[in-house]
């Protein structure tokens, strides 16, 4: 059964069956679980996660890897536990985009968010002590 | 805030699950060692709050903003 709600983007239809649940929310948004994922309006790296429950939150989010090769997060057994898969199972890092007013984007490479699509199931993690920063900008 | 003072090797008890012991100072910091259940997640604050705005600022973009980067990236990708 389909359902719809009213974003600060217009209408949009998702059925309820396929959303993305992040587990705990974001980092600052746990009430947040619930996110419908955007489908690209055009080709192109980034996409964005609609919040089910808050019409007016979106994030930008894109798979890292299309510009730093090498980034790789790999989920511990507690994430594993959370996301509700096993080792075999895929898991992709994404990163939470900013687009600031100068559109000068940075990722957030610091706290990834895992999806696992197996269960639908996301996570955002902290990577503490890594040499990533919450502002990446882009590779020239 | 409740204030405690504790002594190297003392701990305080929250709730029925969590368990902070206070083990060293050195130099200008102290060292402190958490048991929580491990679903819990914990956090240096200073980390915890600079992710927290992070987030809140990548929640404020428009279309017309994504619209431009996405064309943006696709022509650098095609080049």
């Amino acid at each position: 059964m389909k359902k719809t709600i009213m974003t600060r983007f217009g209408e949009v239809e998702f059925d309820p069956e396929n959303t993305v649940l992040f587990v705990d929310g974001l980092i600052g948004f746990e009430n947040l679980r619930d996110f419908i994922v955007m489908p690209n309006r055009k080709n192109g790296p980034l996409f964005w996660i609609q919040s089910v429950e808050e019409p007016d939150l979106a994030f930008v989010l894109t798979d890292p890897t299309n510009f730093f090769l090498d980034y790789k997060v790999v989920p511990d057994a507690r994430e594993r536990a959370k996301l509700g898969i096993g080792t075999d199972d895929d898991c992709h890092a994404l990163a939470v985009v900013t687009v600031p007013p100068d559109r000068k984007v940075t990722l957030n490479l610091m706290a990834p968010v895992l999806f696992a699509p197996a269960t639908n199931r996301a996570i955002q993690v902290v990577l503490e002590k890594s040499q990533y920063k919450t502002r990446h900008p882009l590779p020239a | 805030m409740l204030v405690l003072t504790r002594k190297p090797g003392e701990g305080i008890v929250i709730g029925d699950d969590i368990k902070i012991t206070f083990i060293e100072t050195k130099g200008a910091g102290i060292r402190i060692g958490i048991e929580a259940p491990s679903g819990k997640k914990i956090y240096r604050q200073e980390i915890y709050d600079r992710i927290c705005l992070e987030n809140r600022e990548a929640s404020q973009w428009n279309l017309a903003d994504l619209d431009m980067l996405t064309s943006a990236m696709g022509k650098k990708e095609s080049l």
